[in-house]
């Protein structure tokens, strides 16, 4: 078989289970591509080659002995290195946990081994899953295979350039403040939050607690869908999991969208934070596809983005100071500079300013709410700017924050981002597709029908 | 926010280390925590409750 590292989790998976592939051949295959191309991305912290290929051996032998073991049996995955991988280290890409090894698994990472999955290693990360991207850590910064010069998004940031890259078809990232889905915006690739509380976060080093979510980075939507069938479910050990019954992810895939409701959130890339031209159109095309398709597009108000962003941010800093304060105060120096500064902020802000932003939550939950009794998904931009130069820090500095991520993760509803298109200069373009709770099936429906009619699960960077 | 009142609040959260060795990163951060609290609207309805609810567990 030709070209291995483009097949999708499903179609590898599928050929793997069928004895047309063998998953020693596609590690193989990919541990060549990651030798290769890692030296100019940056995508791994550490590889577990020889862990690899072992695994892949006995998958291997395993279906040939007739004892299928999952759906993702074979198929190599990529973790952020803030999840735990029991026997290898869980940096945080930070000198701070530079030899902190896990002890055990993760329980997403459980559930995907019990899948079949095989684990290649650990992902560049923005320092403690906020401070990026940074040249002053113990480890450079994940690039974009769009163009090397370009920040891949992050705080997932190794997890978006190696499934774009095909260095991996499905990897893990987590999501506090948009980090699978910036990523998977600046990546052209497929990224998920999911409903606060389907996926475990037992395992995951901590940074906002009430904020935190687990979720797939994958190339396709199905591949996104397959992934959370196999790590979605309760975990009576996490208190903020969730105690529903898991779905059948991949079912309503291809229902298309003639008769949903969908309702555009024009007001956030707007008036907002005005988005550059070329994301404006690539999100009225979107629109303007899905309407073709047979939805009902409606224009939605919500709160705007200062707000929303001013509640997670507050949250956010509060948590991750109870998280950060006894090294931030007494190993300030071995952070980096933009870790250090945005977790130091914890320190200014009161309790009763956490509070009221807490109350302050549920109030924009319920408006988010309401908003979902009228349509069956929202849909709104993910960037508001095609991924700036890596090395151009006040560029970093300006683009970063505008972005229309954090409302989902103050309100906890599940939330996918995707390619909209490419812009003139060959970056990806992103769109943001919003369900409500517990509505991935539909999320997934919805993405996948943009999915089918633009192609974008067959644009590839030409990094090779 | 003034700079006495950074120091005096960094000291109070035991940040001595960070305000001798990093200063402007201790000031950078409080700016930028006064700024997002200042951008949040609180909510005037006393009743009003916070997000996650308030309630017993398997550990009451």
């Amino acid at each position: 078989m030709t070209g291995l590292h483009w097949l999708t989790a499903v179609e590898a998976a599928e050929a793997i289970r069928g004895r047309k592939l063998s998953p020693v051949e596609l590690t193989q295959a990919l541990l060549d591509r990651i030798e290769r191309l890692d030296p100019r991305l940056h995508v791994f912290i550490r590889l577990d080659r020889d862990a690899a290929l072992e695994a892949a051996k006995a998958a291997e032998a395993e279906i040939t002995a007739g004892r299928p073991r999952g759906r993702l049996h074979g198929v190599p995955v990529g973790i952020k290195d803030i999840i735990d991988v029991a026997g290898l280290p869980t940096t945080c890409h930070s000198k701070i946990l530079i030899d902190n090894i896990a002890a055990a698994d993760a329980v997403c990472v459980s559930r995907l081994r019990a899948a079949g999955a095989i684990v290649l290693g650990k992902l560049s990360t923005h320092e403690f899953a906020i401070g990026g991207p940074s040249f002053d850590l113990p480890w450079p910064p994940a690039r974009n295979p769009w163009n090397t010069a370009h920040h891949p998004g992050g705080s997932s940031s190794g997890s978006g350039s190696g499934v774009a890259a095909g260095l991996f078809p499905v990897a893990l990232g987590s999501d506090t403040g948009g980090s699978v889905r910036n990523p998977a915006s600046a990546c052209g690739i497929v990224g998920l939050k999911p409903t606060y509380g389907l996926v475990s976060r037992r395992g995951v080093f901590p940074l906002s607690f009430t904020l935190d979510h687990v979720g797939p980075l994958t190339r396709t939507v199905s591949d996104n869908a397959l992934m959370l069938d196999a790590i979605a479910g309760h975990d009576p050990l996490d208190p903020g999991s969730a105690a529903v019954p898991p779905g059948h992810y991949a079912a309503g895939l291809e229902r298309g969208v003639r008769g949903l409701r969908i309702g555009f959130i024009r007001h956030f890339h707007e008036t907002d934070l005005p988005a550059d031209p070329e994301v404006a159109a690539g999100l009225e095309n979107v629109a303007a596809t899905l309407h073709k398709l047979g939805a009902d597009i409606r224009d939605v108000r919500l709160p705007t983005l200062g707000e929303f962003g001013a509640v997670n941010r507050v949250i956010l800093q509060s948590e991750a100071w109870a998280i950060h304060a006894p090294w931030l105060r007494e190993r300030p120096g071995d952070y980096g500079q933009l870790a250090r500064r945005r977790l130091l902020g914890g320190a200014f802000i009161s309790a009763g300013d956490y509070v009221q932003a807490s109350r302050r939550r549920l109030e924009m939950i319920a408006v988010v709410e309401n908003a979902l009794r009228e349509v069956d998904v929202l849909l709104c931009a993910s960037a508001m700017d095609p991924p700036s130069r890596i090395e151009d820090a006040a560029e970093t500095e300006r683009t970063y924050p505008r972005q229309a991520r954090t409302p989902f993760n103050v309100t906890g509803h599940p939330a996918l981002a995707m390619m909209a298109g490419l812009s003139s200069a060959g970056l990806p373009l992103s769109v943001q597709f919003v369900a409500r709770y517990f509505g991935e099936g539909m999320l997934f429906q919805v993405a996948r029908a943009w999915e089918h009619a633009a192609g974008t699960d067959e644009k590839h960077p030409r990094i090779d | 926010m003034d700079k006495a009142i950074i120091e005096l609040l960094a000291r109070r959260a035991g940040l001595e280390r960070a305000l001798k060795e990093f200063p402007d990163d201790v000031t950078s951060a409080a700016e930028q925590a006064s700024s997002w609290v200042a951008n949040m609207q609180a909510p005037r309805e006393p009743h009003a409750e916070p997000w996650p609810p308030m309630k017993p567990g398997t550990g009451l």
